[in-house]
């Protein structure tokens, strides 16, 4: 992936000999070939052998003989309740969380574009959660919802023990996933802002539109390709989140937060079902390429 | 420059490949003088356990300088999937601290060790055989092998507040005369008064807990016919989760605020009075015994008896990997660490029963100090837990039984829901196993 995006465009001078180029492009090959190599064996590699597990009864056992067993795991990954259960529970996780760390990211940025004292400060602040590796934002988390010692409970003088319970344990998770994305969504959302012309907006004024109107006519379609950019870098994200629920409820209660990947993980490292793990993976990676395609073409039509 | 740019590439692709496999068979061949080397990974947790742990591997590293043991800390809250990485990857420890229903898919899978002919005489004989019994299991390729030395094993006990006991005249157990199952919720019904509630359960994980105490009616839950396991829940399976259930709602005299959380959670309801007793495994008593206010007063009391006073029994276990190239070694550290004298050592840190009959004779063991007694009158109930020998258990524990009985004793749903969801989505998981 890298690889491709990063190669630069081909030199093409209509009248240089044709052997001089394919020196050049030699060249080129060879001085990427140190680039080139970490990727296809640490990227590429991997990622054709998991694709390739997908359809093998693999198992990480011992004594198994692995043999291929074509859309076997497929078929049983589209007949399985727990698979569509924990499919739904990562679209609910994805997309709420997507869309209220949008929503709280447009404010916050907002805010923070705004000449306010100690802006420096604050917005240092807000991007704080961004320096913390997911697992200590769980732990840290798991003491804010801790049911006796908690910092929650004793707030609100409730016994609630939030992770545990079965209707509370998703939106609680969600508020966690929330706050930790929200860093980086403010601090791109904030640079688009910063990018939009003030002239706009002395003309909007001159012409006597309401706040309400400049942000919904001036400021929302000038930021649009950040948005459109940023969220569906979120919606990945999200979809693909793991150590933050893994350490934070490991799925539970009753598999009410098991997240696509985590049921990955459990069928592959629990359960030993490799195969079916890999296919279960190609499958999300599918489903989440899918909905970006349709979105970001959606989209790209609109501002056509 | 083909040919330059060929030889680049493969160069790259050498060393890179050298890379990858340097860190694999390093170590494999050690001349006879150097001493071997032998991993011991350790899931002790309590500060008494941990120290009793490492002071035995000192001891042996003395004594014995040509095998050299390594204490490697694991966790219980993931030591299976850690292994289940090691020994894929071929980095597994020699010497594996696990639990018995863990072994059984270890077993199946290859990975562990057939000790059943390099057990010497000596251990063999100071344990029991019901305790070998919970780790012999079949080794994938149908013939019973043992993969596990058991060492330390849990009962399910009752540890009460003695103030609110006394106060309720309810006739005191003792090991030889445990209460019945009705007796036990007579007594927590009386002792239910003044805002206070006579049992509580902490059924956060409450498959292993149910499926121990029900064999007190000989609830099963599972059952083997032609080669073909599947998951039965018929009367006797039924009648100990209808009386706990019973206690929760009938009764009321269970308390409803202990019920979404884990073993440990309610102690500091327990010593505030809010409850009178609290079933749990003998090990609870070690965070009674330090935690608990001065002043609070508490007993031990054998856990309730239905049709017999049988428990499931689950033992702590020490196996040697398959790919070990120290096996011998290993065996003899082994042997040494769970000797008798050492296994009422490791008995007494974590608070478990030993499985040593000579351990178990260990004055320590038999002090009416913290409940020792009972706890150790209560080893001679304990059989071999039937869903030990099942492979799969551990899918069917957790994406089927654990919300299947959280939501029962929540109250969501019925008995015969619980028995439909558990049989039909069990077998189903099951049958992934038996293919």
């Amino acid at each position: 992936m890298t690889a491709t995006a990063t190669r630069p465009a081909r030199p093409r001078r209509p009248h240089a000999r044709p052997k001089g180029i394919s020196r050049r492009t030699r060249e080129m090959w060879l001085l990427m070939l140190p680039a080139l190599v970490p990727v296809l064996l640490f990227s590429v590699g991997p990622l054709l052998y998991g694709i390739g597990l997908a359809f093998t009864d693999a198992r990480n056992t011992r004594n198994h003989e692995t043999s291929f067993v074509g859309f076997e795991n497929l078929v049983e990954l589209l007949s399985a309740a727990d698979f569509w259960s924990s499919f739904r529970i990562g679209m609910i996780w994805a997309v709420s969380v997507t869309v209220l760390q949008f929503v709280a990211a447009l404010g916050l940025a907002l805010l923070l574009n705004e000449n306010l004292r100690f802006r420096g400060v604050a917005r240092v602040l807000a991007v704080v959660p961004w320096a913390m590796p997911p697992v200590v934002i769980g732990l840290m988390w798991r003491l804010v919802y801790h049911p006796d010692a908690g910092i929650l409970n004793s707030l609100l003088g409730t016994e609630i023990n939030w992770l545990a319970d079965f209707s509370l344990a998703l939106p609680a998770i969600i508020v966690v996933g929330v706050w930790t994305g929200m860093p980086q969504t403010t601090v791109v959302l904030l640079a688009g802002l910063q990018g939009i012309p003030k002239e706009l907006y002395e003309a909007g004024e001159v012409d006597g539109a309401s706040r309400w109107r400049r942000f919904w006519n001036i400021t929302l379609p000038q930021l649009r390709p950040v948005i459109v950019a940023i969220t569906s870098l979120d919606f990945v994200w999200n979809i693909n989140q793991f150590g933050l629920v893994y350490v934070l409820t490991q799925g539970g209660p009753g598999g009410q937060t098991r997240l696509p990947m985590l049921f990955a993980y459990e069928e592959a490292f629990r359960y030993r079902f490799a195969g079916y793990a890999s296919m279960l993976g190609l499958a999300m990676a599918i489903v989440v390429l899918a909905v970006l395609g349709l979105y970001l073409w959606r989209q790209m039509r609109e501002t056509r | 420059m083909r040919i330059k740019s060929a030889l680049a590439a493969a160069a790259v692709v050498a060393l890179a490949a050298a890379c990858g496999s340097g860190g694999g068979g390093g170590s494999s061949s050690s001349a006879p003088s150097e001493p071997v080397k032998i991993n011991f990974l350790s899931l002790a947790w309590q500060k008494e356990s941990v120290a009793a742990n490492k002071q035995l591997v000192d001891e042996w590293n003395k004594a014995n300088p040509n095998i050299q043991v390594t204490y490697v800390q694991g966790s219980w809250d993931n030591v299976n999937d850690q292994l289940v990485t090691q020994f894929t990857g071929g980095t597994a420890p020699d010497v594996i601290h696990n639990d018995s229903p863990a072994l059984s898919g270890f077993a199946t899978d290859g990975y562990l060790l057939d000790l059943k002919d390099k057990l010497p005489a000596e251990l063999k004989s100071d344990i029991p055989q019901a305790a070998w019994d919970t780790v012999t299991f079949d080794g994938g390729k149908g013939e019973q092998g043992i993969y596990g030395v058991p060492f330390l094993q849990e009962s399910q006990v009752i540890i009460a507040n003695k103030k609110l006991l006394e106060a309720s005249k309810v006739r005191v157990p003792t090991a030889d005369n445990p209460w019945t199952w009705d007796e036990f919720s007579e007594a927590a019904k009386k002792m239910t008064k003044d805002g206070a509630f006579g049992v509580a359960w902490p059924m956060k994980s409450p498959v292993n807990k149910t499926l121990n105490l029900a064999l007190t009616y000989g609830g099963t839950f599972f059952q083997t016919a032609e080669g073909k396991t599947t998951v039965k829940v018929g009367p006797e399976e039924r009648e100990v989760l209808q009386r706990i259930h019973d206690q929760l709602y009938k009764d009321k005299s269970a308390d409803p605020a202990a019920l979404g959380q884990g073993t440990a959670d309610p102690l500091p309801a327990f010593y505030k009075g809010k409850f009178a007793m609290l079933p749990a495994g003998v090990f609870l008593r070690q965070q009674v015994a330090e935690q608990a206010p001065d002043g609070f007063e508490w007993v031990t009391l054998p856990g309730p008896k239905g049709t017999t006073a049988q428990q499931g029994a689950v033992s702590q276990t020490l196996s040697i990997a398959q790919d070990s190239k120290h096996a011998d070694e290993a065996m003899k550290f082994i042997a040494f660490f769970l000797n008798g004298p050492n296994q009422a050592k490791l008995a007494k840190g974590d608070w478990l029963l030993p499985t040593s009959q000579s351990a178990a004779a260990d004055p320590a063991m038999t002090t009416q100090d913290n409940g020792w007694d009972v706890a150790t009158a209560s080893a001679k109930n304990l059989v071999v837990a039937p869903f030990l020998k099942v492979n799969g258990f551990d899918e069917w524990k957790n994406k089927v039984a654990t919300p299947v009985l959280q939501e029962f004793y929540a109250n969501k749903i019925t008995i015969d829901e619980v028995a439909k969801r558990l049989v039909d989505e069990g077998n189903k998981v099951l049958e992934r196993y038996q293919r």
